[in-house]
């Protein structure tokens, strides 16, 4: 009895999480595509983007080793992130 | 700490201005640094004195220094470069390099290691007061606005930075930690600001400008224009004004060095100092509010500490 009460919790546990999972993916994907024009806006001196002052980026150069990986596996996808570089970036 | 900066094109005068005004401020009582932030150094020969990359004492209560900027610039990504190499192995050296060939000629280096040698200074707590030489117009300007600049671009990364954190933190959540796979190795990736390298940086820095801003824009901060009493110089001196108005930096005085004075000018060089006379005039007329004054051209060319207290305290003060 106490085991049949356990499959049926863990059963609905990861129906739970496959539910949950499928609505953070979009989080996920806009998680990646935030994260994704973090770098390139950062590393934009490679990249012809517009980018900030050399010293910003000097200062987060050391911690910035992943967003380069990430921008480098990206750079297939360039094109729709560039959009979203010039959507996202506005001075106020 | 006060700062002093003299604002002018190559061979006007800046070196001999601002080397006067820090014997002035040292025999006030002040101690005083005088640093040399123009890659063309001549404050050593102002000094009559051999200066360079240490700081040198010149006479009581005055020390001085000539930076080597692209030295300051190499070293730093040198020192950038190899920590970088160390610290992220699975990243190929070549890519490393590669990235920092870039940067070594990348626009705006210059200034940011001038920037980061007036911070440098200005941090110095046995000085009262920081004179510095600087270089030509155009680049001095684009390093006093440097701070304003950086800020806006900082603080909106600090937005995205805040953006990303709380969409990883949504993922989190639902998932527990976030690790990403770079190069072979697993990093854990932070929604904690406190443990984000990247937002802790940005914030730091940010803070690094506001106070280095907040100190052009003070009135701790003192920034005086040396030019000489030419039509041009008028329409170029407002320009200056202008410029370092929009970054909020108030100009203190205008010096007109090398004037010419003499009681019975030859015809052939009244021309020339009629176009002083008036454009002494129409400066105090067009611009108001900025003291405008005038050093001779002198006999011979100021050098050591006894000429250029004269310089100073006939002229300057
Ligand atoms: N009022 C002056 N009378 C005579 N010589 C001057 C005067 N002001 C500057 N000089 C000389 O002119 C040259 C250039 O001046 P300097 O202060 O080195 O200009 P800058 O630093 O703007 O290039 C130097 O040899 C300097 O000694
Ligand atoms: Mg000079």
């Amino acid at each position: 009895m106490g085991r049949l009460l356990d499959s049926l919790k863990r059963g609905f546990r990861s129906f739970d999480k496959g539910m949950r999972e499928d609505a953070t993916s979009l989080i996920r994907k806009q998680l990646d595509e935030e994260e994704s024009v973090f770098a390139l806006l950062t590393m934009g001196a490679f990249s012809g983007l517009p980018s900030p002052p050399t010293g910003v980026l000097l200062r987060i150069l050391p911690h910035m080793s992943r967003e380069i990986s990430v921008m480098n596996k990206r750079s297939a996808g360039l094109d729709d992130v560039f959009s979203q570089t010039l959507g996202t970036f506005d001075i106020d | 700490m006060k700062t002093y900066f003299f604002l002018g094109k190559g061979g006007v005068g800046k070196t001999t201005a601002s080397a006067a005004w820090s014997v002035g401020l040292a025999r006030s009582g002040m101690k005083t640094l005088v640093a040399s932030i123009d890659p063309a150094h001549n404050l050593g020969d102002a000094f009559a004195a051999d200066l360079g990359d240490r700081i040198t004492h010149v006479a009581d209560n005055l020390d001085a220094v000539e930076v080597n900027i692209d030295d300051m610039i190499r070293a730093y990504l040198d020192e950038l470069s190899v920590k970088m190499k160390h610290t992220y192995s699975y990243m190929s050296a070549m890519n490393i390099d590669g990235y920092f060939d870039i940067l070594k000629d990348s626009p705006g280096i210059e200034e940011y290691a001038t920037m980061e040698a007036i911070k440098k200074f200005v941090a110095l707590a046995q000085y009262d007061a920081v004179v510095f030489d600087t270089p030509p117009t155009g680049m001095t300007i684009r390093v006093l606005a440097m701070p304003r600049v950086s800020l806006l671009w900082t603080e909106q990364l600090v937005k995205m930075r805040k953006r990303i954190l709380a969409t990883r933190g949504m993922v989190e959540n639902v998932q527990g930690r976030l690790e990403a796979q770079v190069d072979g190795e697993t990093v854990v990736l932070s929604s904690d600001e406190k443990e984000d390298p990247i937002m802790q940086e940005l914030v730091a820095y940010r803070e690094e400008l506001k106070t280095l801003k907040d100190m052009f824009s003070s009135d701790q901060s003192y920034v005086s224009i040396v030019t000489m009493a030419e039509d041009l110089a008028l329409l170029e001196t407002k320009r200056i004004i202008e410029s370092l108005g929009k970054f909020r930096i108030r100009v203190h005085a205008i010096y007109l060095n090398k004037f010419f004075a003499m009681a019975n000018p030859p015809d052939e060089i009244k021309g020339k100092m009629e176009e002083q006379e008036r454009v002494v005039a129409r400066m105090k007329a067009e611009i108001p509010g900025i003291a405008v004054k005038d050093i001779p051209l002198l006999r011979n060319s100021p050098r050591g500490i006894e000429a250029l207290f004269t310089v100073y305290s006939k002229y300057l003060v």
